[in-house]
């Protein structure tokens, strides 16, 4: 197990860490066993209502709801910044306009070109 | 006895509308006029509650303890988004980790995603999906892989640029034609003698 190394593209899992075997300290320990207990909690809690026979419903997760909710309402935690300034003019504001002097200055002077009929339009299948 | 019943019967009734109307008048009994006094001021208390949804940046120790319980994480390893305004709120940040670096052999609640009931998800779990972005280990590290693809491709740029600037090919010269640039069989009158072309040096 000492010279155990993991495959090409795989990270190692956390039960073959060393940290896990070698060099606890008491507060790690803590701090795993804390983690477990929570982590116990919440499948005890999923256990109960996937095996409850009495369950007609789908079994609900809040951690869902909060994600989905967080995802989707960000606008009160918004605060006009450097950053989400820059961000949204970088974003919303410079793509309009350049987007429109690009267009402009290219057909411009295609339209030059066809009046003055220097235009070379070939029929072309594909393009 | 039954010629009484049939007295007291005299206003024709619609009976599908008797129920709407009891159903009616059993919303109206709240106070207010309008809409407000139809629909009633209160609902039902199922479902997520206000304060297990995710709130703003907590500043005290003790809004912080909240979120990490709320979240089911220790209060140590919550750790909020920096509260610069990009509109994370108290949601925690974990680890950026793909769910391709799970373990694959744990009974996860949810196999296909890898994660569990009530996990806390990760703000872009739906990028860290097992068909989406992967941060597996990689064999060799990130920026050999850069400088050997940006490397090989720009060389191979370098030169065909280089090649269309220094063209190198055989001598060539315009095709040469007998018969004085073929003067009769360009259309040229016979009568008339040609120009005499020269084509070569000796």
């Amino acid at each position: 197990m000492a010279d155990y190394r993991e495959a090409p593209l795989a990270t190692r899992p956390k039960t073959l860490d060393p940290n896990e075997y070698f060099n606890l300290s008491p507060d790690y320990r803590r701090a795993e066993e804390e983690r477990a207990a929570l982590r116990a909690n919440l499948k005890r809690q999923y256990q109960l209502q996937l095996n409850n026979p009495h369950r007609t419903e789908l079994i609900e997760d809040p951690a869902l709801t909060r994600w989905v909710y967080a995802r989707a309402n960000p606008y009160p935690h918004f605060r006009p910044t450097k950053k989400t300034s820059l961000l949204g003019v970088m974003f919303g504001v410079v793509p309009l306009f350049a987007l429109y002097y690009i267009f402009k200055t290219d057909r411009d002077k295609k339209e030059e070109m066809i009046k003055a009929g220097t235009l070379n339009r070939k029929f072309s299948l594909s393009y | 006895m039954r010629t009484s019943h049939s007295v007291r019967q005299q206003q024709p009734v619609n009976m599908a509308g008797v129920g709407f109307q009891r159903l009616a008048k059993a919303l109206a009994k709240g106070k207010g006029s309008g809409l407000s006094a139809l629909v009633s001021g209160c609902r039902a208390a199922s479902g997520a509650t206000k304060d297990s949804l995710p709130g703003a940046y907590p500043k005290t120790p003790e809004e912080r303890a909240a979120a990490a319980k709320k979240y089911n994480l220790r209060v140590e390893d919550y750790e909020p988004y920096p509260d610069n305004g990009e509109g994370f709120g108290d949601y925690p940040k974990l680890q950026d980790r793909s769910q391709h670096e799970r373990d694959p052999w744990y009974k996860w609640d949810h196999p296909d995603l890898r994660r569990n009931w009530g996990e806390p998800m990760h703000w872009n779990f739906d990028m860290y999906l097992r068909t989406r972005v992967d941060t597996s280990p990689s064999p060799v590290p990130w920026s050999t892989m850069w400088k050997q693809l940006f490397g090989f491709v720009g060389f191979m740029l370098f030169m065909f640029y280089m090649g269309e600037k220094f063209p190198s090919y055989q001598p060539i010269a315009p095709k040469q034609y007998p018969y004085n640039n073929l003067y009769l069989e360009k259309g040229g009158d016979p009568a008339k003698a040609p120009e005499e072309v020269k084509n070569y040096e000796i």
